[in-house]
């Protein structure tokens, strides 16, 4: 039998507000997207905040396993495993 | 409690309501609410239990619509924000514009890419206007500097007219069911031909309930030295229509130059309206020198407000939602600038005082009396 991963999934604090209070949830989604699908399913308010209508990932929202941006990996269909720490953060702006 | 004068101020870092008493002697400023997010529209509803709504547009985590139920002391978001269905393939970037609809809780809301969206429970759900946003039209519109964005809704009985960046002026006359391009006498400068169907920069739209069919647009003007092909345009920028919007003439003669954003006709005089011209290729105050101009017989002439305001080294923008009147019974004008200056023309525009010197740039300014 194979046992789905735990992954830990960390939110920015403005993000509180749409996950029951809390900065850190966990997963057993095995790719981001499939994460992203659970988050859709099951927190759809939090999912309207990293996600756009048409699926995509909101533009200036940066997501990170353990400590590479997806960008540099396989983007959403980055494999997660267990242990794996998934981390949403709004890209530095200025101005 | 006694009436108090409302605004809201939408400004690049949030949200701000100030109030006073109606003799208007001084303001006291709340906010930033929203903070640090910025906020594109403003709708202040007094249709039953006075209501503030602010669109927030967070460019992290996207669009929320904010409501204050106690004027302006707080706020909370809605339910929800405007979404487009999710196999359309557009995504929501901004809303430019909330405005109330029908019975007490009917709102609208233009947003970009350029659509309309309907709320019937004040802002918890929303459904788009397929009548508009699904135009035959609608992906043929290009966007302006501002974003491809539908600024503007103006309800009359059973017409609604919207004002679209580019895209034009649409008219409905079905409650908002169908509409077409009405853009004749509309001139475009960006285009070849100067008089398109649709695809003019339309700034802005007013009108007033005294003078049925009548309408001031401030259009994308300052293409009177265009050499290109169709030749100048001049004094295509400030327009007036007297039939429902399905044509439109210049009233822009007279003017400093007929590039502006806002245009706001008065509240109790129908042939008064006031622009605030800007220099079309900076889009900042001619020679440096703010002023409003007001003409008070429909656009024939045109007069300069100045008294109060900066004479010189004055560069600010005034976009095309920061510039309103309230209306008691001598009403005072309102102007938000881009360099964070609220100003007030009391005795309409007669005398400028500067209410707040130093917030954000201002996106948008509302007030009402509640």
């Amino acid at each position: 039998m194979v046992t789905a991963p735990t992954v830990t999934i960390h939110l920015p604090g403005p993000l509180r507000a749409y996950s029951g209070g809390v900065t850190r949830l966990e997963t057993a989604a095995r790719t981001v997207k499939a994460a992203l699908e659970d988050l859709e399913r099951n927190r759809s308010a939090l999912y309207r905040n990293l996600c756009d209508e048409t699926g995509a990932l909101r533009r200036h929202l940066n997501v990170f396993v353990n400590s590479n941006n997806i960008r540099d990996l396989q983007g959403v269909d980055t494999i997660l495993a267990a242990g794996d720490v998934l981390t949403f953060l709004p890209a530095v702006s200025g101005g | 409690m006694a009436d108090r004068l409302v605004v809201a101020i939408g400004t690049r870092k949030g949200v701000f309501v100030a109030d006073a008493a109606k003799t208007r002697r001084s303001f006291t400023l709340r906010g930033p609410f929203g903070p640090g997010v910025p906020v594109y529209s403003t709708l202040i509803d007094a249709r039953a239990t006075p209501r503030v709504y602010a669109s927030s547009c967070n460019p992290f985590f996207g669009m929320k619509v904010l409501c204050s139920k106690d004027l302006g002391k707080s706020f909370q978001e809605t339910k929800s924000a405007p979404a487009f269905p999710k196999d359309d393939g557009r995504a929501l970037a901004n809303i430019w514009s909330l405005e109330a609809g029908d019975g007490k809780k009917e709102l609208w809301c233009g947003v970009e890419p350029a659509a309309l969206f309907r709320s019937r429970d004040g802002g918890d759900t929303w459904e788009m206007v397929p009548g508009i946003s699904n135009h035959e039209h609608a992906r043929k519109w290009q966007p302006g500097a501002g974003g491809l964005c539908l600024h503007t809704i103006v309800r009359d009985g059973a017409r609604v007219h919207l004002a679209i960046s580019t895209g034009g002026h649409y008219l409905s006359e079905d409650r908002g069911e169908t509409f077409r391009a009405s853009n004749k006498g509309v001139g475009a400068g960006f285009a070849p031909d100067p008089y398109p169907e649709f695809g003019q920069c339309v700034h802005k739209i007013v009108r007033h309930d005294a003078a049925p069919g009548r309408l001031y647009m401030q259009n994308h003007g300052g293409w009177a030295d265009w050499t290109g092909p169709g030749g100048p345009r001049p004094n295509i920028g400030v327009l007036r229509s007297d039939d429902h919007g399905r044509s439109w003439r210049s009233i822009a003669a007279g003017l400093p130059t007929d590039f502006g954003f806002p245009i706001v006709v008065h509240p109790r005089d129908a042939d008064t309206v006031f622009v605030l011209p800007l220099e079309p290729a900076t889009r900042t105050c001619p020679g440096g020198a703010p002023a409003v101009w007001r003409s008070e017989n429909g656009g024939d002439s045109w007069s300069r407000l100045a008294r109060g305001l900066p004479k010189k080294e004055t560069y600010f923008t005034v976009q095309r939602d920061a510039m309103t009147m309230d209306r008691l019974s001598t009403p005072a004008l309102y102007f938000g600038t881009t360099t964070g200056q609220l100003w007030i023309g009391r005795d309409g525009g007669e005398q400028f005082d500067c209410l707040f010197d130093s917030l954000p740039p201002i996106h948008n300014v509302k007030v009402a009396v509640v």
